[in-house]
């Protein structure tokens, strides 16, 4: 039963996720990838992570974020929907306890527009 | 200071050159020969357990894998897998026994043994 | 005058005379090699060493070119059919994870030495079209271990392993143990069909 529903929830995304990867269903989630732009700077992405399209990125403590458009798991762990990206922006310690990214005190509107725009990078 | 002789010169400074050869393409230390021949081994075998399919690497033909992170410039990273400190030990026992650091995560054990996950480490490391 | 005319004819034949010779030459010293590198053992096919970089190359990129000059667009439901995703599971737990892993699912440890290298396939939607995955696993890939699966499987069995390639890249490694866990008991033997290749 749970199978079923599970397997249908995964069909469902899957067609999405699969085939054309995360950015088509970054609109649906409502992030705006220019918004997110400007707040990578804020919250100081940067000095973990080398970003492109944002000058001052060049952290070395995380993998670099090139390609994270087309990047099929987040750390390794959760598949990349734009969902699970957001959530891992704002709350990386509930995917990934114990690592080194932490939780980032921030609205929920601006994590998806973070995810937005990583899922512009290809 | 006395100008050689011109007929001095030219074997002069042959020797020179002679002596400069010699001393820079002079056989490495035994250490370094065993470092690059782990480095070399760690290349084979990142090829032969098929990381490209899952990563991008440097050095290795057809490696251009999006499941995991790119793996270039992995000597200068703080951390691996976002949790252990990277250290080439850390390092080995990740690329070991992946499921020990990341439970439940994407990379399997794949069965290389400890020299094999040490040498594809150096490997690893080498790619700046 | 009529002496130089013919002086003029004669050196054109004879340049295209010495052009053709060369390109004989050429010709003949390309199979001689060839045919050299065939009989005298000189190429290695050792499994336990990689190809020199651009033989690597070359077979991986005709490969590539083969298979995309050849496939045919294969249209699946959107969204995935889950009763054929499932399916696809089953054969390809059974019959394509020793070789090509899954999700937190390693190959079986002798694969490593092949060559070519069989991929992990969680990205392999993204890198090829639902049609060109139906076709590498009809026809399989010479000179390499893909076989051709058409030989023990239906069309509509491949497509459902297509589904599966396709719903791959959504699948956690928990989600793909929990299949495993719900089909643990393998199903009564069946005579294979004909092949259908």
């Amino acid at each position: 039963m749970l199978m079923r529903e599970a397997l249908a929830a995964l069909a469902a995304c899957a067609w999405l996720a699969g085939c054309a990867g995360p950015a088509r269903e970054a609109g649906a989630l409502g992030g705006d990838p220019g918004r997110g732009a400007m707040l990578i700077v804020r919250y100081g992405c940067a000095g973990c992570h080398e970003i492109p399209g944002i000058g001052a990125a060049r952290g070395e403590v995380g993998p670099p974020l090139d390609g994270m458009g087309e990047r099929v798991f987040i750390a390794g762990r959760v598949p990349n929907t734009p969902a699970n990206l957001s959530r891992w922006v704002r709350r990386a310690q509930d995917v990934l306890p114990g690592g080194a990214m932490p939780n980032i005190d921030m609205g929920e509107q601006d994590s998806r527009d973070i995810a937005a725009y990583l899922h512009t990078l290809r | 200071m006395p100008k050689l002789s011109s007929r001095l010169q030219v074997p002069g400074l042959g020797f020179l050159a002679g002596a400069v050869a010699l001393v820079s393409c002079a056989p490495a230390s035994q250490a370094q020969r065993q470092a690059d021949a782990s480095v070399e081994r760690g290349r084979r075998l990142v090829g032969q357990f098929a990381c490209g399919s899952c990563h991008q690497i440097p050095g290795v033909l057809g490696a251009d894998g999006t499941v995991g992170p790119p793996l270039r410039g992995l000597a200068r990273r703080s951390a691996i897998a976002g949790l252990l400190d990277n250290t080439p030990e850390n390092l080995t026992s990740f690329i070991r026994l992946p499921q020990s650091v990341v439970k439940g995560g994407v990379m399997p054990d794949m069965g290389l043994t400890e020299a094999e996950a040490a040498d594809a480490a150096a490997y690893l490391l080498s790619r700046s | 005058m009529a002496d130089q005319g013919d002086t003029r004819g004669e050196h054109r034949r004879r340049r295209l005379a010495d052009g053709a010779a060369c390109y004989l030459a050429g010709v003949v010293t390309v199979i001689a090699l060839g045919l050299a590198i065939v009989a005298t053992g000189a190429f290695d096919v050792s499994a336990s060493a990689p190809h020199i970089r651009v033989v690597g190359w070359a077979l991986r990129t005709t490969m590539v070119n083969s298979v995309k000059a050849r496939a045919e667009p294969l249209p699946l439901e959107a969204p995935l059919d889950p009763a054929q995703v499932r399916a696809g599971f089953r054969i390809y737990d059974r019959e394509c994870a020793p070789c090509h892993g899954g999700p937190g699912v390693p190959r079986d440890r002798w694969v490593s030495g092949l060559i070519p290298t069989p991929p992990y396939l969680i990205d392999a939607s993204r890198r090829w079209t639902p049609g060109e995955l139906f076709w590498i696993v009809r026809h399989g890939v010479k000179m390499t271990a893909m076989p051709a699966w058409c030989v023990q499987r239906s069309d509509a069995e491949l497509k459902s392993v297509t589904a599966f390639l396709v719903a791959l890249p959504a699948l956690t490694p928990e989600a793909y143990a929990r299949l495993r866990a719900a089909e643990a008991a393998p199903p009564a033997a069946e005579a294979p069909p004909p092949s259908s290749c």
